[in-house]
């Protein structure tokens, strides 16, 4: 079995793993608040994610991925590179702020799976991993495409009637 | 004989979905959880998760386990009772920074220096969130984002893991809602440590403390093994910032009850039981 790409499909697994439920999370709470274009928009992000799992899952039919802990990914940041980060949520948010956190997970992903490609001694691997970019890039030229058609936001866009500190 | 397929990190999580904010760092510590209870392949039946009242208590029923969502400032000594008379269970005290050093605040020393088998998460957002925003134990002292405090809350505020060694937590852990994987390792650890453990989570009120995203850049892991001397630790945890991430003290010293024996007398307590019948 060639460990490299085990190692490197169990990475690519979880990659997509926490990028669909962390979109999948995100897409329940917007729709909470009521932030229904977000919440969508959050949705379909999460059917993204899942057909690219869907890809991994079928190049690892026939192997045996190693079994790693949340923390035993080796990640250049702190959480997989498609994945979310908290810091930059609001359910006021916008469709276009929306969008831009998700152009932002899927450059980080292309940027992973590229120096993947690139420092790996393995070549099947490294081509693996080189289509996996392909990939990602395609997904950015689309969000590329649908924030072009988005309006700019509203430059009051974060304030509202019922703010939400405590009244008097 | 079939094998039993091990759960993932999802299969702990409830059907009932969280009404936190988005951008919570709640979420995160939720996340925390299940990945930690899948990595240690905990069964769901022996696993209880007890809370007080807050944004963060809310957390035991998004949990597919036992749990119970106790009163204010008393999910710790439900936790420590059950865990006491259940020393088979996993026991999992959850909460606020209002909830567990102000309210709880008596309930937080005393389950420190008992150092019962069990692991307490203290969710650190600086603030009351679900009352809309007032200040907390923690609330740095110029914060004056609520109009009760428009000056800031003018006092320092609580060092929680001093108080918890100065207590007598025998293991004191730190982490930071963005960076949920670290946070599941304390968690992990922690439920593994024999004795009481104290994980306390920086977790980011998005709503009311928008400057908390501001954590991100300050926080560093602690580098080399937890202390084990209270003096050291003791001078550590009165002058850091406070941004410092990871296992920060453990020392290993008797439990009470001692690990896997139970405080509890079966024939009073049946004796108790038979006085309630009808």
């Amino acid at each position: 079995m060639n460990k490299q790409m085990a190692l490197f499909l169990a990475h690519s697994a979880e990659l997509e793993t926490e990028a669909q439920e962390r979109y999948e999370e995100l897409a329940e709470s917007m729709r909470e608040h009521r932030n229904i274009p977000v919440a969508d928009f959050f949705r379909r992000m999460v059917d993204e994610a899942g057909r690219h799992l869907e890809e991994v899952a079928e190049l690892a039919a026939d192997m045996t991925l190693p079994d790693l802990k949340a923390w035993e990914f080796d990640w250049p940041d702190a959480e997989a590179p498609e994945t979310t980060s908290y810091e930059a949520l609001h359910y006021r948010m916008s469709l276009r702020q929306a969008m831009q956190l998700a152009l932002d997970n899927e450059r980080a992903a292309r940027a992973y799976y590229s120096d993947y490609a690139d420092n790996c001694e393995d070549v099947e691997t490294a081509e693996v991993a080189r289509s996996f970019a392909a990939e990602e890039s395609s997904h950015v030229a689309e969000l590329e495409r649908l924030m072009a058609e988005q309006p700019a936001d509203h430059p009051h866009l974060w304030e509202e009637d019922d703010d939400p500190h405590m009244p008097e | 004989m079939m094998q039993a397929i091990p759960l993932k990190a999802r299969d702990f999580k409830s059907d009932v979905k969280p009404i936190w904010c988005p951008g919570c760092g709640h979420f995160s510590v939720l996340n925390a959880i299940t990945k930690a209870m899948a990595a240690l392949g905990i069964d769901k039946d022996d696993t209880v998760l007890v809370s007080g009242i807050g944004c963060s208590s809310r957390l035991p029923a998004y949990v597919d386990s036992y749990g119970f969502h106790g009163v204010h400032g008393r999910g710790l000594a439900i936790a420590q009772g059950l865990k006491v008379a259940r020393p088979d269970l996993t026991v999992l005290a959850l909460g606020g920074d209002g909830d567990g050093f102000s309210i709880g605040g008596n309930h937080f020393i005393h389950a420190c220096r008992r150092n019962v088998n069990m692991t307490y998460i203290a969710m650190d957002n600086e603030v009351y969130g679900m009352t809309k925003g007032q200040a907390s134990p923690t609330t740095p002292m110029d914060w004056d984002h609520s109009k009760l405090t428009p000056h800031g809350p003018g006092v320092r505020p609580f060092k929680p893991a001093a108080l918890a060694l100065a207590s007598g937590a025998p293991w004191i852990g730190r982490g930071y809602s963005g960076n949920p994987n670290q946070i599941a390792k304390l968690i992990a650890e922690a439920v593994e440590f024999p004795g009481f453990s104290f994980l306390h989570v920086m977790s980011q009120c998005i709503t009311f403390c928008p400057e908390q995203t501001d954590w991100k850049a300050v926080v560093s892991e602690m580098d080399g093994p937890p202390l084990a001397d209270a003096d050291a630790a003791a001078k550590q945890f009165l002058h850091e910032d406070g941004f410092q991430t990871g296992l920060l003290y453990r020392e290993e010293r008797p439990t009470w009850p001692p690990v896997g024996e139970t405080a509890v007398d079966e024939t009073a307590l049946a004796s108790l039981a038979a006085s309630f019948s009808v």
